[in-house]
């Protein structure tokens, strides 16, 4: 018994650990956030005691923020559509249906993966000159309309769905793109709602490419608005993390909304084998 | 037509006319914040004073702008002008893209003696030139008053040599335990360029004249990267540690940019004073240049004529003065850092800039080569390789040397 | 399951899994898109840059030199592409092991209906959604040698912490600390659905039987979990071979190369020295090591066990 009350202890204060080292910077992101710039170089807080809110106010205006906002909202969800269209119906294909080279296409497909992307950036950045599609969302969103990542997710969910139902829709002469619209994808919630999310945050977080194809503070999103507030502002931690927190917190809330979806779709995705 | 209606249509006519003769340039830039306000400015005084003509400033982050040109290059979608830091001048005026100055210079008033020699070695390729400095800053020492008076030194005098920056730092570090210098160590064209005026200041060269070989690894060379290494594990002066001690209070002295002269009273919370860095001790002062050069792309003759018009324009000394006036960017022309409404600004507004002005004559360029980014790099590292004490002076110089020749080609 | 009498009435000659011929036209559909998509955005830009690899050019000038495989000779010769491996290896392995261990172990803790799982799970994601440029610069400042709140807690407990991104010795290890930091919670959330489907069954059981909780764990909850393993490992692995943002903001490469992964590696060559032919022949053999690596892990997971 006593074993057994150490252990539930020990689990706890661990987990407490655990919680706390992955909480803590972002505790630090936002009472830094909060202090006034003469306490810039004073000793780091974790709860904070300051409350500069004029940070926040000062960092919003310090760029047009609400455009970048609105930008990386048009990006993201762009790109959550599309991948999570194309690639739940990439991996239906790839788990269902049988033609020569399946999977030998399905390993190119995962090597696109590991293709770095430095690599493939000036050639794509050429491509999208050429359609004249720069500082635009098309360049934003097209080349990012496709993901191998929620392809293989897609993939694993579908393999473990069990087959009755589009069985029987195919005996009924059903086509198998319309099986997969009536049938599957009312199914697919779970996996759907974890491709959306991941998705979406990395649509959010994205900087090199949204950085590369945008010309102009019209166009620009979030994150390419955060390095240039680093340019700007570098100096001014207080600022500065303002501006990081501003850049996060979409992406916290996104996942807070989504969280349960997600928890689901990974659930059922068969990972657990 | 009514008359009315006539007076419309000729005004309307007006302005097609203009809207279809208006030239649009476009200008990319990495100015940011404050200073983008005030080019914007500028901008807008020029085009007031040129109702044809309309430029649509671009800015576009500082460590990206060199990968946004190449690229643009590559996929034609070149901007009409724009600036670039000095050091990745070389990089472009090889793109072909750019457009020649020295017809219109000739043709211009423009006196290029008037410029500082040291950002004139840029922009050069074939013995055309295709940029022009405008702006510039440079680096000098810093110092925190309160420290020096702690440590019984006087707040106003600074060290003027290596022997007293070494003096003066051990006799802060033993009576307030702070460091007495902060010394740049986390590599890259941060060590690179620091180093770099210890060098010249010792009288030694980065590289040879036609800057086919290298030349630090002399006997002004091995002093210049003793000293560093002695700062640290001789002399107890310096430490190795991320960068910010000075700004935080906890070492006395820095070199730093002239733009900190804005930037430290903002966050520091002890008085400062500021000079021309200190010189090895039988040798001359010396500083490093920053800056940018502004070029332009070639396009259609009117582009380019309108473009170039700007560019005189900015450079003239009034526009300069204001230009500086109201970034703190260093004068690249004699006339400017004599101007006398300049120096009135300096003394009121900003007296800590005066000794980066001072050294402006002093102030060396890095060398213009197309790859100096990666010679920078190796430099910096086996600088650090003696600063870290893994290597001696001469070791470390010898290696860069043996690495950075074939380079140079 | 199919009624192959009443599929014969009807005298379509269906599968379960569509027949071949018939399958061609729904398959074009269904895949088209994403196919195209990367194929325009991935595999041709990739392959652009194989051949560009061949070659020697600054992205700016409008000649570019044909040097073969010279490219490569140099790349595999230099004692940087040496250290970049090492670097590359060592925080690629460091990182993934370290976070497949702690997310596991942080999972099956998790796993014992421990209140407030829903507060923990979100706490442990943070990390995982958070940009990489603001943790960079957070964990940078963390990291401070005397301000920082990394060694600041190490002297409460009479620890002297190290100069950790400034130190050859340690600024490795930082990185790897940081890239764990970002990981973990995405392992936590998958290893935790994936135990979640696991029958109370099974650990009653073991339990009946006499095994401690490690024993339970060893015997029964990893081998489960394998496929789950497999898919973190590989993803992973892919990931950290390419880590960059990190190392960009945290340390440049340094301090003396120490940090200096293949990402950066890259990054230095093809954008701040411009050797495009350079840095793609580095891409390459990027690729091909992340993609021999994955083979590996693909096979030795074929061998244990079902992988899907």
């Amino acid at each position: 018994m006593r074993g057994r009350r150490i252990r539930t202890i020990a689990t706890h204060v661990a987990l407490i650990a655990g919680a706390t080292v992955s909480a803590m910077p972002f505790l630090w992101m936002v009472t830094t956030s909060l202090k006034p710039p003469g306490a810039l170089y004073q000793p780091p807080l974790l709860v904070p005691i300051h409350f500069e809110w004029a940070n926040y106010a000062e960092a919003w205006r310090a760029a047009p923020f609400p455009r970048f906002f609105l930008n990386s909202a048009v990006m993201a969800v762009g790109i959550t559509l599309a991948q999570t269209m194309l690639s739940a119906m990439a991996g239906y294909a790839f788990a269902r249906l049988r033609f020569p080279g399946r999977d030998a296409l399905f390993l190119v497909v995962l090597g696109t993966m590991m293709i770095p992307f430095p690599v493939t950036l000036i050639p794509s950045y050429m491509i999208v000159a050429q359609l004249g599609w720069i500082d635009t969302y098309a360049a934003l969103i097209v080349p990012r309309a496709a993901s191998a990542f929620a392809i293989f997710l897609f993939r694993q969910f579908f393999l473990h769905l069990p087959r009755e139902l589009e069985e029987a829709a195919l005996i009924d002469g059903a086509g198998r793109f319309a099986i997969f619209w009536r049938i599957v994808i009312p199914l697919s919630t779970p996996v759907i709602a974890a491709s959306a999310i991941f998705s979406f945050l990395f649509a959010w977080n994205d900087f090199l490419w949204p950085l590369v194809v945008t010309t102009s503070p019209r166009m620009q999103t979030i994150q390419v608005g955060l390095a240039m507030f680093q340019g700007q502002y570098g100096v001014f931690w207080t600022l500065l993390m303002a501006a990081c927190v501003l850049a996060v917190i979409p992406a916290i809330l996104a996942f807070l909304v989504a969280q349960r979806r997600f928890i689901e779709g990974m659930t059922t995705t068969g990972l657990k084998g | 037509m009514t008359s009315l209606a006539r007076k419309l249509a000729i005004l309307a006519l007006f302005a097609l006319l203009g809207a279809a003769t208006a030239q649009q340039l476009s200008f990319w830039h990495y100015w940011d914040g404050a200073n983008g306000q005030v080019l914007q400015g500028l901008i807008d005084q020029y085009q007031a004073e040129n109702p044809g003509v309309t430029i649509e400033a671009v800015f576009v982050p500082g460590s990206e702008l060199v990968t946004r040109l190449q690229t643009a290059i590559q996929g034609r979608q070149t901007p009409s002008l724009a600036i670039a830091d000095l050091v990745t001048v070389p990089l472009l005026t090889g793109s072909g893209a750019l457009v020649p100055l020295d017809d219109y210079i000739a043709a211009s008033n423009l006196d290029l003696d008037d410029y500082f020699p040291g950002p004139m070695v840029y922009g050069i390729r074939d013995g055309r030139r295709y940029s022009l400095p405008v702006s510039a800053s440079n680096l000098a020492l810093f110092w925190n008053k309160d420290l020096f008076e702690q440590a019984g030194l006087d707040p106003d005098v600074p060290p003027r040599t290596w022997s007293e920056l070494i003096a003066f730092g051990q006799t802060i570090r033993e009576r307030t335990g702070a460091w007495g210098f902060e010394l740049f160590t986390q590599g890259g064209e941060g060590t690179s360029w620091q180093w770099q005026v210890f060098l010249w200041s010792a009288g030694g060269e980065v590289l040879s004249a036609d800057l086919g070989s290298p030349a630090f690894h002399s006997a002004a060379g091995e002093r210049a990267l003793g000293m560093w290494a002695d700062l640290v594990h001789e002399h107890g002066v310096s430490t190795i540690a991320p960068w910010g001690l000075f700004g935080r209070g906890e070492a006395a002295m820095v070199m730093d940019g002239s733009w900190m002269t804005q930037f430290f009273p903002m966050q520091v919370r002890f008085p400062l004073g500021s000079a021309i860095f200190p010189y090895a001790d039988d040798g001359v002062p010396a500083s490093n240049l920053g800056g940018e050069q502004v070029f332009l792309f070639a396009s259609d003759a009117a582009t380019e004529a309108a473009a170039w018009d700007f560019v005189a324009w900015f450079s003239s000394t009034e526009v300069q003065v204001e230009w500086n006036r109201n970034t703190g960017f260093m004068p690249i022309r004699a006339s400017v850092a004599d101007d006398p409404a300049y120096r009135a600004w300096v003394a009121s507004a900003r007296p800590l800039l005066q000794p980066f002005v001072d050294v402006m004559p002093y102030a060396r360029a890095r060398p213009p080569i197309t790859n100096y980014p990666r010679v920078s790099d190796l430099l910096a590292e086996y600088v650090l390789e003696a600063v870290h004490a893994r290597m001696t002076p001469a070791q470390a110089l010898g290696a860069a040397e043996s690495e950075i020749a074939p380079l140079l080609r | 399951m199919v009624d192959k009498r009443a599929a014969a009435v009807r005298g379509t000659p269906r599968s379960p899994n569509g027949g071949v011929g018939r399958a061609w036209p729904e398959a074009l559909l269904l895949l088209g898109p994403a196919l195209l998509v990367l194929a325009t955005f991935s595999v041709y830009p990739a392959l652009a840059s194989i051949h560009l690899s061949l070659f020697d050019w600054d992205g700016i000038r409008p000649v570019r030199a044909f040097v073969g495989l010279d490219n490569y000779t140099r790349l595999v010769a230099s004692r940087e592409f040496a250290n970049s491996l090492r670097v590359t290896v060592v925080y690629s392995a460091g990182m993934t092991i370290a976070a497949l261990a702690i997310g596991l172990l942080t999972a099956v803790l998790l796993n014992q209906r421990i209140r407030g799982i829903a507060l923990y799970r979100v706490l442990f994601f943070l990390p995982v959604i958070t940009p990489t440029v603001a943790a960079g610069v957070v964990w940078r400042h963390l990291f401070d040698p005397s301000q920082g709140v990394v060694n600041r807690s190490l002297a409460m407990v009479g620890v002297s912490g190290p100069s950790w991104l400034t130190d050859p010795a340690w600024a490795l290890l930082a990185v790897i600390l940081v890239g764990v930091w970002k990981r973990v919670g995405f392992n936590v959330v998958v290893y935790l659905a994936a135990l979640q489907g696991v029958p109370r069954m099974l650990y009653e059981a073991a339990q009946l039987d006499g095994a401690t909780p490690w024993q339970t764990l060893r015997y029964v909850t990893i081998p489960l979990l394998a496929p789950t393993t497999f898919f973190l490992s590989v993803t992973a692995l892919i990931d950290a071979f390419q880590v960059f943002d990190l190392v960009y903001v945290m340390t440049s490469g340094g301090p003396l190369r120490s940090t200096d992964v293949f990402g950066f590696f890259l990054y230095r060559y093809g954008f701040r020295y411009h050797e495009l032919g350079y840095a793609s022949a580095i891409a390459f053999v990027m690729f091909a090591l992340i993609f021999v690596a994955t083979l590996v892990q693909y096979r030795l997971a074929r061998g244990g066990g079902r992988a899907g």
